[in-house]
């Protein structure tokens, strides 16, 4: 171990003195501090003793959706892992590229991007479509605002809205179904059994809905990261305990989405679907725990917080009920990620009053 | 009902600026500050709404009787022009601060093209004269709903560090292209006609 940290720190100070390669010290640096410590430590006071910082926040969330991701391959094959990897470096050539133009630090943000976005996706989107989605979603939905930091749109959300938008039919007409029993998918590269509809789609269709138990463990044609329930409710109870991320979003969410569907199939039975199908269906579990909660996206003081949720279980569900879509997470998650700095506005305005802005 | 259904269209799924981006050059240079976004966005539902509740009288028993539909455009432009200049001296008169924030947009919403654009819609669509208002007042609060948003979105990238390239307007069209994406959502929810 000693032996490769000396030997990274050899090739880092070479490549800084190297006129030619010193524009990929950046990259050299970024794999130094993955996989051995940052090699700064602050020298002036006060200092925060705190273990979570970026580097290891984004890991957490990495880890809580691993079940997830793990669950996606059992499901559908081992094509679900060609479609991270293909995320991850495709969006990672996209990211890299673009930060040794601009010359700047390259953060660990896109780990979690580049596994969340192709669990968004339906199993049998093809691999140059994903390769497309997460190069928009990393440049126009991260980097144009300044990378890290700075997204105000969840970017793997913007680049799944894009395929959706830019290719209807391959990216939601056909539906994989699930392989269960022993080994599943483990065994083999692909499932090729095809179905037309999601259990939200066959609602939306017929009014038939899924039994619960398939939906809970997972036994559902859907995106890939959205077919077991219990696995994406545990990665999120261990992010919420982990303090990764916050409570209320999660929270306010699904309790918005379960009183409004409570009262909508009491109000408009044959297009509100049941509360708790609407909680275990489609990727609103999803959505709520690894999109909804992204810390830049979604608003920063506790009151704008609980609206945020709320008004994302009112789009979801009403989308879900009335527009021509059978799912409407990722554009009620994108509707709120553009209210999200204006109902921080709005408290900080409710609690001070109206800020004197230092600039013009 | 209807009026209800007409005027959540004309906020949500039809919307003006996001739908059939009408109505950008102020989105897009109005949208530095908030408080300018408000105004601007107050200022555009009015004149939206009054000049839509002339247009339609001015349509139905001017023009149609004498058979000059063609000369509509004229007729509408004028109308718009004259409310704007109307209003303006109303505003100068009575909200001086707002007046100097607006400065030369005010006289600017003579030509923009929502305003037309909501007046046509609505003898497109064949609508009575309510609802026509109901939807002009809708059309104006999506559209105000898309500013505001907007420019509290600019307000918190103030001090991020946007390509040089786009900073001003570039990024401020991504984004409402990204919020053109956001509102495709709606699409299919409510009926507009």
């Amino acid at each position: 171990m000693n032996r490769l940290e000396r030997l990274m720190s050899d090739i880092s100070s070479y490549t800084e003195d190297n006129p030619y390669l010193q524009h990929i010290t950046e990259v050299i640096d970024t794999v130094r501090s993955i996989v051995f410590e940052p090699g700064v430590s602050a020298d002036k006071s006060p200092f925060l003793r705190d273990y979570i910082e970026i580097k290891r926040y984004m890991f957490a969330v990495v880890l809580a959706v691993a079940p997830a991701a793990l669950a996606s391959i059992y499901f559908y094959g081992w094509r679900a892992l060609a479609m991270i990897v293909v995320s991850y470096v495709a969006g990672g050539i996209a990211e890299v590229t673009f930060t040794l133009i601009r010359k700047e630090e390259i953060t660990e943000g896109f780990l979690v991007t580049g596994i969340l976005f192709p669990l968004t996706l339906p199993p049998n989107t093809p691999l140059w479509m994903v390769a497309v989605g997460i190069i928009v979603g990393v440049i126009l939905g991260k980097e144009v605002f300044g990378g890290t930091g700075y997204n105000i749109f969840n970017p793997a959300l913007v680049g799944r809205v894009f395929l959706t938008t830019t290719f209807p039919v391959a990216t939601s007409s056909e539906w994989l179904i699930p392989m269960t029993g022993g080994w599943a998918g483990f065994k083999q590269f692909s499932v090729d059994t095809v179905t037309s509809a999601t259990p939200l789609g066959v609602f939306a269709n017929s009014g038939t809905l899924a039994p619960l138990r398939d939906l809970f463990f997972g036994n559902i044609p859907g995106c890939l990261g959205e077919s077991s329930a219990l696995l994406v409710l545990a990665g999120g109870i261990f992010m919420i305990l982990a303090r990764i991320i916050d409570w209320r979003v999660p929270v306010s969410y699904l309790g918005s989405v379960f009183l409004y569907s409570a009262l909508g199939t009491y109000l408009w039975p044959n297009q509100v679907a049941p509360p708790v199908f609407q909680l275990l269906a489609g990727g609103l579990l999803f959505g709520a725990i690894y999109m909804a909660t992204d810390p830049v996206s979604s608003p920063t003081t506790k009151e704008a917080k609980w609206v945020y949720g709320v008004f994302l279980g009112v789009m979801t569900v009403s989308i879900r009920a009335f527009s021509g879509y059978p799912e409407g997470v990722t554009y009620s998650i994108l509707l709120m990620n553009m209210f999200a700095p204006l109902f921080d506005e709005m408290v900080m305005t409710f609690r001070y009053g109206p800020i004197q802005k230092p600039y013009k | 009902m209807r009026y209800i259904s007409v005027l959540i269209a004309a906020i949500f799924a039809h919307n003006i600026a996001l739908r059939y981006f009408l109505g950008w050059c102020p989105l897009v240079s109005q949208s530095k500050k908030l408080s300018s976004a408000w105004g601007m966005g107050v200022a555009v539902t009015l004149v939206m709404t009054i000049t839509s509740a002339v247009n339609w009288p001015v349509y139905n028993y001017l023009l149609v009787p004498y058979g000059l539909e063609y000369l509509q455009y004229i007729a509408f432009i004028i109308v718009i022009a004259s409310t704007v200049q109307v209003l303006e001296m109303v505003i100068e008169r009575f909200f001086p601060s707002l007046y100097t924030t607006m400065g030369v947009f005010l006289p600017l919403i003579t030509v923009n093209c929502a305003i037309l654009g909501v007046s046509l819609f609505m003898i497109l669509r064949d609508y009575t004269l309510l609802t026509g208002i109901v939807f002009a007042l809708g059309s104006g609060i999506g559209w105000s709903v898309a500013i505001v948003s907007l420019a509290s979105i600019r307000e918190k990238l103030r001090f991020a560090d946007v390509p040089k390239p786009l900073q001003g307007p570039g990024i401020t069209m991504l984004i409402a292209g990204i919020m053109a994406f956001a509102f495709l959502g709606f699409s299919g929810m409510v009926g507009i006609k």
